[in-house]
């Protein structure tokens, strides 16, 4: 299992590594490697050539704003779900954060590559799309930002074009008073969810996200915070789970129903 | 308690091995540098079952660094096939080739295989191999097999089914029509593999000069791999050396000669190079080799107390495509033990073995392993069908004390056994008592607990004369040799072949005994066939017993003659009264330990160097060997208790506690066995749980990845308590009993038996294995009273 | 083929390979320290693990010619002059390993994991050892070595 050649190429700058994107339609970029790097010892992805994003230093940091943080494109997993600051203003982030992959994959992998690899099991797209996070990338036409519920398209599918780079994502502070509750599903601790819940509550206004179920994440927004296991039936109705020779779609169902009905539960006496 | 018979055997003496592999330094066989090797890989069928028209190979040879590829026709010329024959009735005989040349018969099944400079390079030039296929319709499951007008996977078989055979004893159908119930239970355990974390690899040297072959193989029976290699490449065993280091997991996988090994030692010759190949993991999911996937049927006729009146067993096996073993060598040995500790007469069983479109089995560690669930889950059906207390139902039925030797209604006969003291130390151990109030009150707050029990009786160290009376070809017996060299300094070495089990220490422990020196000063040499005698290996629990035995009987010769030469040279007419400790001859008079002076080092010396002091007529040196053969079958024993939750709404399951009590013999180190103990649990609670190698409905395996076929991780097993209750065995000289399966063996009943214990209230039964959420959610969905 | 440096175990190793040469097969074959061990190349068994500027990280899914700059610790170098670590000690009187392939994946996870979090719950040791396979030991008996750890520091604390 080793990976077909490519060339390396490892930018000192985000306008070299736009560059050479735009010159080689068959690059890929990589960060912490975690997702491209066993599909490539599959041979599963053959890119010819390989643009190494680890030496661009100022895509790693989380910056206070107003409203929001901001999160460059190679902060670490670890590094999101320890910050001072993501604790405080995006706990919700944190404690997702915390529960991917395993210490030594945390360590590695970024918010940017698992956002721009868009699994529809994974903890950093659900969060971005319950919280309504914004993310930025950048061409060769300058930068744009996404509103996540249009960068994620569909089954690790993104508004991102070939010729783009994530350069990082501003989640919206937690309000005084919000709450929140994450909840997920796996066989193994480490291993992607079968199904993952995010839920936030301010104003009594609930807003309840599920992984791992759709092609991309799925949100349900301005809910009435009332009886948790009407929600919960009621969000497995709302859900249309892809079948899998894995995991039936009625077992997924089933699940989305129980976990939305504690994560609710959850999030409603969370302090 | 007795008073020890041993000063080192049963000491916990932390491992010798543990230094060199917790620094870096370990000597696996990719570790071993070997200058100017080539790197092999193989090309593999993505079809389950398909003819070869064509294979084209020009444009791999052509491909940067390639030396060579070669296909099925090139081995042949140079191997020869593998024909499983044995004389057994009911076993059809089949042989395979060294690569398949007419038909591929399983997803991942290799063609062909590329010779390079880097397995890069040869993974490069695998893409490029061309390989014409024509589908055949495949085999993908037992029904399927045995469904009329199947695709044959062998063709030269009438049928799928490549063994069948039945047993009967006493009259079962009388036992039927008396009884008071007539009960039938399934027990279908899944597709597995063994998963060492080290994958197979080999490294071949081929000295054209000597003509005469190296392979570094990590290897759980260096010697019989020897005889096959040997055989197989039309060399003689003087031409052949198995060199196996340090040895990254086995549980059965690291057994047979499989066809790559045989390929890379060919393709090192034809090109008179060295050549190597390490298995990927995508390789060793497909296609090293898989086990079990047993599908089991029992008919229990009972009183009304609840006693087992007769009892029918049918196993259905899935072999998968190739016989690297005897079809029937698996499933039959569960036939043979499955009434464990339980008084029967009247028994029959059928044991049918088919093949499929799949990776060929064998045995992984506890190849018996769907037993106790067989027969614990059927001892908890009787008490559920009568409304009786599963533990009295045990009770009722098993031997007692006095009934021992007991003959099993196959003809299997335990003795120094201990099956209920175990048991009542377990079920005493985990509260079974009070289990059922804490059950009632956790129920009324919506918490499912269930508490299994599973008493096995675990087969080891099986003798020639099993094998023979089981019509198995092969030898029961294990080798030692021992030479004590002229500085004093001790090497022995086994035909064992280490995995992990800490020979090194536990032998070292056995010899100081049987010689009488520190365990420091032995230094035990596994693995090179030109040093180890001629042992059966490791495998079926036997190294301890096995191994134990003829090593501890080979010490116990050397000491006669280092005493011989002790007595001499303090000019005693006879070593009477004489005996070393710690290397240190010492004098008993009068009840008391006098030292003599005489150290092992001054008797090597004279052994060695100056033979004319030596007794009149002995021979110079030190050096010995000794063969055992062990009794035809050793037991041990042991009580396992599990207790879990279940999460009923989303079907996951939590243990709770995990509880074993259990009877091996003479242990030779309590940290090894306790480990092994350990270790053999985790694996039974990792296949009843997670593992399941899958294959969709046209036999394409979907299992490649260790993110599809899930083993436990450290968060999904609990401590276990482990109870050591050991009584020594009678049947060989240093009371061993044989472990390390049974754990296996044990954790897969008694999970079972605790999840549907948790499930009772909603009238549902696993099963099946694993007891994935989804599969209990399948039944709780089902169940007539599925409150949540 | 590309020639550059890799730092490791603090020396320098001149290394002459393609890009795509995975960590683990250049520290192996061309650093001579076959330590590391490779169990699954898709950074699921954790037994390449080594450290990256002193956080753990797995072998199998990087390429060498990307540690240019940084640092590489591997197994070889936790010992010093002979001596075990603590860990090391640990895992060696509780019995925590077997056939040892997988112990120097672990030892690396919790040379870090012990650097960051010192006195480490059970529950917490057992999250982080999750992402290391043993089909030898059950865990049971390394997660009570790397408790034994922790327990040495807190006392050395106190």
């Amino acid at each position: 299992m080793k990976p077909a050649p490519f060339r390396y190429h490892r930018p000192q700058s985000l306008g070299e590594a736009l560059a050479l994107l735009s010159g080689h339609p068959d690059a890929r970029v990589i960060a912490g490697g975690q997702s491209l790097g066993p599909m490539m010892n599959m041979r599963l992805a053959q890119p010819a050539e390989l643009v190494d994003l680890n030496d661009l230093k100022n895509l790693s940091f989380v910056n206070e704003h107003e409203n929001a943080l901001e999160i460059g494109a190679l902060t670490r997993h670890h590094a999101v779900a320890t910050s001072p600051l993501v604790r405080k203003h995006c706990p919700l982030l944190a404690e997702a954060a915390q529960t991917i992959g395993h210490y030594a994959i945390r360590s590695r992998g970024t918010l940017g590559g698992s956002l721009a690899h868009a699994d529809p099991a994974a903890q950093l797209p659900l969060v971005a799309a319950t919280l309504g996070a914004e993310i930025a990338v950048a061409g060769k036409r300058g930068e744009r930002r996404i509103a996540a519920k249009d960068f994620f398209v569909s089954l690790m599918s993104t508004a991102l074009e070939p010729d783009e780079i994530l350069v990082s994502a501003r989640f919206p502070k937690a309000a005084p008073g919000e709450r929140h509750a994450y909840l997920q599903f796996s066989r193994r601790q480490g291993d992607f969810a079968i199904v993952a819940v995010a839920c936030t509550l301010l104003h009594q206004k609930l807003k309840i996200g599920i992984g791992g179920v759709e092609d991309k994440p799925v949100v349900l927004l301005d809910l009435e915070p009332s009886d948790p296991a009407a929600l919960g039936r009621a969000a497995r109705e709302a859900v249309d789970p892809t079948e899998n020779p894995r995991v039936p779609a009625l077992y997924r169902k089933e699940l989305v129903e129980v976990l939305v009905k504690r994560c609710v539960a959850k999030c409603l006496t969370s302090s | 308690m007795a008073k020890p018979r041993f000063r080192h055997i049963g000491a916990a003496l932390p491992r010798k091995e543990d230094l060199r592999l917790l620094t870096g330094h370990g000597r696996y066989v990719d570790d071993i540098e070997i200058p100017g090797a080539l790197h092999a890989c193989f090309v593999r069928s993505p079809h389950p079952h398909a003819r070869i028209k064509a294979i084209t190979t020009d444009p791999a040879r052509q491909s940067s660094g390639v030396v060579a590829v070669f296909t099925g026709a090139d081995l042949a010329q140079w191997t020869t096939p593998l024909r499983m024959a044995p004389p057994i009735e009911g076993l059809l005989p089949v042989e395979m080739t060294t690569l398949p040349m007419d038909k591929v018969r399983f997803h991942g099944d290799p063609v062909a295989c590329v010779i390079a400079e880097s397995r890069y390079l040869a993974e490069d030039a695998a893409e490029r191999v061309e390989v014409e296929y024509e589908p055949l319709p495949a085999v993908a499951d037992l029904q399927q097999a045995l469904a009329a007008g199947a695709p044959l996977v062998d063709e030269s078989l009438p049928s799928n089914l490549v063994s069948v055979q039945k047993y009967s004893t006493g009259d079962v159908a009388a036992r039927r029509r008396e009884a008071h119930r007539v009960l039938e239970c399934a027990f279908h355990q899944q597709r597995m593999t063994h998963l060492p974390i080290e994958t197979r690899g080999c490294a071949a040297l081929w000295d054209e000069g000597r003509q005469h072959l190296t392979l570094h193989i990590g290897s759980q029976v260096p010697h019989p791999l020897r005889t096959q290699l040997a055989a197989r490449m039309r060399l003689s065993e003087s031409q052949v050396t198995i060199s196996s280091p340090d040895v990254g997991g086995g549980f059965g996988q690291k057994i047979a000669l499989y066809r790559e090994e045989l390929t890379v030692a060919a393709a090192s010759r034809r090109l008179k190079r060295p050549v190597r190949w390490r298995e990927d993991r995508m390789e060793n999911l497909l296609a090293a080799s898989h086990a079990r996937e047993d599908s089991c049927r029992t008919r229990a006729a009972v009183t009304k107390e609840g006693r087992l009146l007769g009892l029918e067993l049918e196993i259905l096996e899935d072999f998968g495509a190739y016989c690297f073993y005897p079809a029937n060598y698996l499933a039959r040995v569960v036939a043979m033990i499955l009434t464990g500790p339980y008084k029967l007469r009247d028994y029959a069983f059928e044991v049918k073995v088919a093949l499929t479109n799949k990776c060929g089995n064998g045995p992984m560690r506890a190849p018996m392993a769907v037993t106790s669930w067989v027969m614990e889950g059927t001892m908890d059906a009787i008490a559920r069908e009568l409304a009786l207390d599963p533990l009295e139902v045990r009770r009722l039925n098993m031997v007692e004390p006095g009934d021992l030797p007991y003959t099993m209604p196959s003809g299997e006969v335990i003795a120094d056994i201990t099956p209920r003291e175990t048991l009542e130390a377990a079920v005493k151990a985990i509260d079974y008592a009070g289990f059922r109030g804490r059950q009632a009150a956790a129920r009324r707050e919506g918490r499912h607990l269930g508490l299994g029990l599973c008493s096995v009786v675990e087969s080891t160290t099986y003798g020639s004369k099993f094998y023979k009376a089981a019509g198995i070809p092969g030898s029961g017996h294990e080798a030692a040799w021992l030479r004590i060299e002229p500085s004093g300094a001790v090497n022995a070495s086994l035909g064992l072949g280490a995995t992990g089990q800490g020979y090194e220490t536990a032998f070292a422990q056995v010899v100081a005994d049987g010689l009488g020196v520190e365990p420091s000063q032995v230094r035990i040499q596994l693995g090179n066939t030109d040093v180890a005698p001629y042992g059966m290996g490791s495998r079926g629990a036997r190294g301890g017993t096995a191994g134990g035995a003829a090593l501890y009987l080979c010490a116990r010769d050397a000491s006669e003659k280092v005493l011989a030469i002790a007595a001499q040279m303090l000019g005693f007419d006879s070593a009477e009264g004489l005996r070393m400790v710690d290397g240190k001859v010492e004098r008993e008079i009068l009840g008391e330990r006098v030292e003599t002076g005489i150290t092992l080092a001054q008797v090597a010396r004279t052994a060695y160097l100056d033979p004319t002091a030596l007794p009149a007529g002995m021979a110079p040196g030190l050096d010995f060997s000794k063969t055992y053969d062990p009794p035809p079958m050793t037991y041990s024993n042991a009580a396992h208790a599990c207790e879990v939750e279940v999460d009923v709404e989303t079907g996951a399951i939590r243990i709770l506690r995990y509880l074993v009590a259990e009877d091996c013999g003479t242990v030779l180190n309590p940290f090894v066995v306790e480990g092994q103990q350990h270790g053999a649990i985790a694996m039974g609670l990792s296949g009843a749980l997670l593992e399941h190698m899958r294959y969709d409905e046209h036999a394409q395996n979907i299992t490649g990845s260790l993110a599809d076929y899930l083993v436990a991780t450290a968060t999904d097993l609990p401590n276990f308590e482990v109870l050591a209750m050991h009584t020594p065995s009678r049947s060989n000289p240093v009371g061993t009993k044989g472990m390390a399966e049974g754990g296996v063996m044990g954790a897969t009943g008694a999970i079972a038996n605790a999840v549907n214990d948790a499930l009772a209230p909603f009238g549902v039964l696993a099963e099946r294995q694993p007891l994935s959420p989804d599969y209990l959610r399948s039944l709780l969905r089902s169940a007539r009273r599925g409150a949540r | 083929m590309l020639d550059f440096e890799l730092t490791v175990n603090g020396e320098r190793h001149a290394v002459r390979a393609e890009p795509r040469k995975l960590l683990c097969d250049v520290l192996r074959e061309d650093c001579r320290l076959t330590g590391t061990h490779v169990g699954c190349e898709h950074g699921v068994c954790g037994a390449c693990t080594v450290l990256i500027d002193g956080r753990p990280a797995r072998a199998c899914l990087t390429y060498a010619v990307q540690m240019q700059g940084h640092e590489i610790t591997t197994i070889e170098a936790v010992a010093k002059d002979g001596k075990p670590s603590a860990l090391q000690q640990a895992l060696h009187e509780a019995h925590g390993l077997q056939c040892g392939f997988c112990t120097p994946g672990i030892v690396m996870t919790f040379e870090a994991y012990l650097k960051e979090n010192p006195r480490p719950s059970e529950e917490a040791v057992r999250e982080v050892l999750s992402g290391n396979l043993c089909r030898c030991t059950g865990y049971q008996n390394i997660v009570a070595a790397i408790l034994r750890v922790a327990q040495a520091a807190s006392d050395g604390k106190a």
